[in-house]
């Protein structure tokens, strides 16, 4: 049993992504595309595994959607396999009894960035509060965008997540991308006051502007309209329908398409950009960065910013006798000032 | 005759359960005959008094199973009292001898007769025995004053309490299994079915994304509309008209909006809609240049229209040659970098960063 063990032990049960070479590299941007991991190295209970599950949908296409993780698989498993298959994030979910974490890793050498996550809905919560939850078929077939709001503060911390979340969905020329593929987005919303992070998944959806309900309606569904209570065909054309459903309000979410999208949004014609959420949902907490995958020197902590300074301070002056690190401690206390002596050195 | 054979029948059922208890020890024949026995006597109860003569006469053409049976009886005999030997030697103890003589005793009373059952009632009324003993202590005892007697589930204080222990042990079950649920649910909220106004604006704010993403994309294929990029005519057009959207995107930085809009037109499309105001910004492009330097190389790179983007002086101060010069900020960017953290920059973006 043991050597049935040692044997296995360095084995990540994974479907392969993507045919390796081939795929590893967009034909359109001529850059990597980024692909992922969703794991989580420890037994997540119902909700927590159902959301990890749901991260993946949202990494998808480019990541493992069945990857299977065993108890016995280190880090290092993962990341061995990753080279190959040119894995470029891992997100990694663990769950203690006080707290739920992201952590959102660039391979193979960091940084990597851990997120507390306050509150979280799962896909399937979102899908039950909706009176009508879309999933269109190719929904998950193209990579999501992705929208940072908020985070252009001098921070480092946050443009270190700002980059990290560009980086991690693939990128966009704008002169040859197509339209049909952008289906969904990811919203990242940072709130000053509050330090939190808003993780937000929509569907996008085009809608014909100045079009009647009704024939809206007919064009997309192709069921024959009931005309029972008209008098003649005419009026199913003429006759408004009910109030063009918040149409008046959302003049900015329109946008002029340059090329035909599907069978109801023509080009050169207004659309009404709609967003429906398919989630999951997080609020987390960016509470610590780290330099290397998961290990090395602390850059940012947001609970513990002696342990950030002293670092620092080690590194500046190792030579240099133990008095002014003391000092450097007692004097940490009163943030503002520290952080100055600290870059004046 | 019918009763009599039903009471043996009944004794020899007792005594092989008695043997599988005690003995593992039985030969192989008398278990045969055994068996044989059994169907025989089967038949016999089952015979109406029609068919009896019939079953007589044919009796009598072939051995009759009475012979048989008779014989069997001979044989089993001693193999009995054997078997009776040893379970007095294993199971009865010093007890047993008592048991026997009253067994005896009560033997010759029974309704057991004949010396047919001789052995085997000896054996089975000592298996009864047991039973018999027990049965009689139990019928000693005297009977409580209770209604209900000695049924002991029927006793209400004994079900009471039964029911609380349960009912703690159920308690304490839940309100474990309730803290287990508790702790995996934690942090998960069920959304209302409703928008609360948090989320409207969470959802104005990636409109307003995806329709900045829309009218750029619409801006730029507009251009290169009707032109096939598979076609090497058509494809040296549309790289000039790339260009010159690129380029015209650069000059337009020199206003207010200058990084983001320069960042937006980059083949890396980054939506960042963050409230910046343009001093904020300079001062975020001397931190960040790292980042930038990365991203224009990979415009170098990535599109052909870049290169000559330098050849026409460009408008856009960090194109400019001379920038790293002129701007006091960034004179000794790379003594900065090693005092300030900017080491966090260094896992992204590598080499690339130090091509300037």
């Amino acid at each position: 049993m043991g050597r049935f063990k040692n044997n296995k032990k360095s084995r990540v049960i994974g479907k392969p992504i993507a045919k390796k070479n081939q795929e590893d590299v967009s034909h359109v941007t001529g850059d990597k595309i980024p692909k992922s991991f969703v794991f989580s190295r420890m037994k997540l209970a119902g909700p927590v595994k159902q959301l990890q599950m749901d991260l993946r949908k949202l990494m998808l296409p480019y990541t493992a959607l069945s990857l299977k993780e065993k108890k016995r698989n280190t880090l290092r498993d993962f990341l061995n396999v990753s080279g190959p298959m040119g894995v470029t994030h891992f997100l990694m979910l663990s769950k203690t009894a006080s707290s739920l974490s992201l952590r959102v890793a660039r391979t193979p050498q960091g940084p990597t960035l851990t997120f507390k996550i306050h509150q979280y809905s799962l896909a399937s919560d979102i899908a039950q509060s909706q009176l009508r939850p879309r999933c269109p078929q190719d929904l998950f077939k193209s990579p999501p965008l992705i929208v940072l709001s908020g985070f252009g503060s001098q921070e480092l911390h946050l443009k270190l997540a700002t980059i990290m979340f560009q980086n991690i969905f693939p990128a966009i020329d704008i002169n040859t991308v197509k339209l049909s593929t952008c289906q969904r987005l990811v919203l990242l919303n940072y709130n000053k006051d509050t330090k939190l992070i808003d993780f937000r998944h929509y569907s996008i959806r085009l809608q014909p502007v100045g079009v009647s309900r009704r024939i809206r309606k007919f064009v997309q569904n192709h069921q024959v309209p009931d005309l029972r209570n008209l008098q003649d065909v005419s009026d199913f054309v003429t006759k408004a329908g009910y109030g063009s459903e918040s149409e008046g309000d959302e003049e900015a979410a329109t946008v002029t398409l340059s090329s035909d999208l599907g069978r109801v949004n023509k080009g050169a014609t207004k659309s009404a950009v709609k967003l429906q959420e398919i989630g999951p949902r997080m609020t987390m907490q960016l509470v610590k960065v780290e330099e290397g995958l998961c290990t090395g020197g602390i850059i940012f902590s947001e609970y513990d910013v002696d342990g950030k300074k002293e670092k620092l301070k080690k590194k500046q002056d190792e030579e240099e006798e133990e008095d002014s690190e003391e000092e450097g401690e007692e004097g940490s206390e009163e943030d503002g000032e520290d952080m100055d002596e600290d870059f004046e050195d | 005759m019918s009763t009599g054979e039903e009471g043996h029948m009944a004794m020899a059922d007792r005594g092989s359960r008695k043997r599988r208890v005690g003995v593992k020890k039985g030969t192989k024949a008398a278990r045969n005959k055994k068996q044989k026995s059994k169907p025989s006597t089967s038949d016999r109860f089952k015979v109406t008094m029609k068919n009896q003569k019939l079953f007589q006469k044919r009796a009598r053409d072939y051995n009759s199973d009475d012979d048989e049976e008779e014989d069997d009886e001979s044989k089993k005999q001693p193999e009995v009292t054997i078997r009776e030997k040893i379970f007095s030697d294993a199971n009865m103890g010093p007890n047993y001898e008592e048991i026997g003589e009253e067994d005896n005793d009560e033997n010759s009373d029974g309704e057991d007769h004949g010396e047919i059952e001789s052995g085997i009632t000896k054996f089975a009324t000592d298996g009864c025995n047991a039973f018999k003993i027990a049965f009689k202590a139990i019928m000693k005892k005297t009977k409580g004053d209770d209604t209900l007697g000695p049924v002991l589930s029927a006793h209400k204080h004994l079900i009471g309490e039964k029911l609380a222990e349960d009912e703690a042990e159920k308690k304490a079950k839940g309100q474990a299994r309730k803290a287990k649920h508790l702790i995996a649910e934690k942090g998960h909220v069920k959304p209302g079915s409703y928008l609360d106004s948090h989320e409207k604006i969470l959802i104005g704010v990636a409109t307003k994304g995806v329709v900045k993403l829309f009218n750029a994309v619409n801006k730029a294929q507009h251009a290169q509309k009707g032109l096939n990029p598979s076609r090497s005519k058509d494809a040296k057009v549309l790289k000039k008209r790339r260009k010159e959207a690129f380029l015209s995107e650069l000059g337009k930085t020199k206003t207010d909006t200058k990084p983001f809009d320069a960042r937006r037109n980059k083949l890396v499309f980054c939506l960042d809609l963050a409230p910046i105001e343009s001093h904020e910004k300079n001062h975020l492009m001397s931190e960040s240049k790292l980042v930038f330097c990365l991203e224009l190389a990979s415009i170098e790179k990535g599109s052909p229209s870049a290169h000559k983007s330098e050849d026409e002086a460009p408008v856009w101060a960090p194109l400019r040659d001379n920038y790293m010069l002129a701007n006091p900020k960034l004179k000794d960017w790379d003594k900065k970098q090693e005092t300030s953290e900017g080491d966090d920059f260094a896992g992204l973006s590598g080499d690339e960063s130090y091509e300037d």
